[in-house]
């Protein structure tokens, strides 16, 4: 019978597996900020500044 | 997960962290700096009014509603936003002239914006909304209501006429109705 946490890999390779993953989270997640940072930048400096004062 | 791992994986949160802290440090300057250097502020104004009362107020009466330029200078738009209208309907405000909105309600919540400018407001029953700006363009601008106010909502428009400076004219009793435009 095979347990749910025998899936034939050995630690080496998780390990090297888990060393791996976080990059590609990190390029997801840094794009998709980056992304939403130069959106509100652009509505910002020239949408929302040029429309003037007001208080 | 062995130590080394563990430390990478604290190490890359951290790092993490670190921009995050960058970007909202640099939001908040930017808000910051709009807000002292450019006057962009969130318009703001605690002043009660008796909501039962506001026709019978001596700055919300009919008859002084509209534009007035004040023995003082300032350029004052008084308007009062009721289901389904505003009243009065046609604001004239100078450019490039600071000006002062305010408003009041006699029945439920409101808002005020001017389309293509930072001019952005919430009328509620029982306060007086002001805000400061200043006109850069001039022409005719939509100020629609911007709160749900009832089955007439979407109907509730106004016109702000924004018109060159030598265009104002007030007159003897410092009055500018848009008719006179």
């Amino acid at each position: 019978m095979t347990s749910i946490d025998d899936d034939g890999l050995s630690p080496e390779t998780i390990e090297a597996a888990l060393k791996q993953t976080p990059r590609g989270a990190f390029a997801v997640a840094g794009t998709a900020v980056a992304l939403l940072m130069l959106a509100w930048l652009a509505i910002y400096l020239l949408v929302f500044l040029p429309r003037g004062s007001v208080g | 997960m062995n130590d080394v791992a563990e430390r990478e994986v604290v190490a890359s949160e951290l790092r993490w962290a670190s921009i995050v802290f960058v970007l909202i440090s640099v939001m908040m300057v930017a808000i910051i700096a709009a807000g002292v250097l450019m006057h962009i502020n969130p318009p703001s104004n605690i002043e009660r009014l008796d909501p039962q009362s506001v026709h019978l107020s001596p700055e919300f009466t009919e008859g002084n509603l509209g534009v007035r330029v004040e023995p003082n200078g300032q350029v004052v738009a008084r308007v009062i936003a009721t289901q389904f209208a505003f009243v009065p309907h046609c604001l004239v405000l100078p450019a490039n002239r600071p000006v002062v909105i305010r408003a009041t309600t006699p029945d439920v919540i409101h808002g005020l914006l001017v389309t293509g400018t930072n001019v952005n407001t919430m009328i509620v029953p029982g306060y007086v909304s002001q805000v400061h700006t200043v006109f850069r363009k001039t022409g005719d601008l939509l100020m629609p209501c911007h709160e749900f106010c009832g089955l007439g909502h979407s109907e509730m428009t106004a016109t702000v006429r924004v018109v060159p400076p030598e265009d104002f004219h007030p007159g003897p009793d410092g009055r500018v109705a848009c008719a006179a435009q």
